[in-house]
């Protein structure tokens, strides 16, 4: 079959036979594969070198953890900015929840107190 | 002699653990510094030519998410692509999370590892799965919403055989009634 009729979404990847990136052998791409190669390769270096090392005594800790975690938490505030997506989802997920929730709960003593 | 090499022994290991404490103050708790940090949206092309380098990411490959306000600042838009189809071969740093030392990680890591969301390939598209699983959950649900509207059940009665002696006589006393 020179074909394939599955389409690759959110939650299903294309496997990397049908991609047609993958079949690509131009030399940019070869190139940038050399280069992502020798990334990782400089990287994976690092590591065992760190893990080899006899007078280690700690845990190595791993900058891209670090990078992430700070992402998430501590530089989430500094790059908000109100927008009508941004206004919306708050309205909508964050003070939705606690006003239905409270006039559920006004409703439900109110029945069950009684006339 | 035992109690001798005991005792010289006991000399040593103070002098080890010393040898792996730093007087305070001498090095930091962490060799991250505040440049190596992520920062809002690079807008500058100094920006845009540090971030890939911060990340240990090539330069084509970097790509920020859009600044929509959605706070991710400038931190790479990697494929969304779960843990799970990570070359469970190959010898990863962190063989369960399937990551490398320093590898650039994925904004939402946490909900693509391997106990939770998986984005392997299916052997069927997504949408022919969607097609066929609630195809036939609506079909079937209006078999049996017809069925409710028409219901067929059996004529009652029972065969005089498999009563009992005193189901068939009371049957014989009311003449033979097919209830």
């Amino acid at each position: 079959m020179s074909f394939s009729n599955y389409k690759s979404s959110r939650l299903a990847a294309l496997p990397e036979t049908l991609d047609p990136a993958e079949y690509d052998t131009s030399p940019e791409t070869r190139r940038a594969q050399a280069e992502r190669l020798a990334v990782r390769a400089r990287l994976k270096r690092e590591y065992l070198l760190q893990y080899n090392d006899p007078n280690r005594r700690g845990l190595i800790e791993n900058p891209a953890l670090l990078r992430w975690t700070y992402a998430r938490t501590t530089n989430v505030y500094p790059n908000f900015r109100p927008t009508p997506k941004n206004s919306l989802m708050g309205a909508l997920f964050g003070i939705g929840p606690l006003i239905f929730l409270k006039k559920l709960s006004i409703s439900l003593q109110t029945k069950l107190a009684g006339p | 002699m035992a109690v001798a090499r005991a005792g010289l022994l006991g000399i040593q290991w103070p002098q080890r653990a010393f040898q792996n404490v730093v007087p305070l103050g001498a090095q930091t708790a962490s060799h991250v510094t505040n440049d190596m940090l992520p920062v809002s949206y690079p807008r500058t092309p100094e920006g845009w030519a540090a971030a890939p380098k911060k990340y240990n990411m090539c330069v084509e490959d970097y790509e920020p998410y859009p600044d929509d306000g959605m706070q991710y600042g400038d931190y790479p838009k990697l494929p969304d692509r779960s843990q799970h189809e990570r070359n469970p071969w190959y010898s990863w740093d962190q063989p369960d999370l399937r990551l490398n030392w320093g590898e650039p990680t994925h904004w939402h890591l946490d909900m693509y590892t391997r106990n939770r969301v998986d984005t392997s390939p299916t052997p069927v598209s997504w949408n022919v799965m969607c097609m066929q699983l609630f195809g036939f959950m609506a079909f079937m649900t209006f078999i049996f919403w017809v069925g409710d509207m028409y219901p067929v059940y059996q004529p009652p009665g029972q065969h005089s055989e498999t009563l009992s002696p005193f189901k068939k006589e009371r049957k014989a006393r009311r003449g033979g009634s097919s209830l």
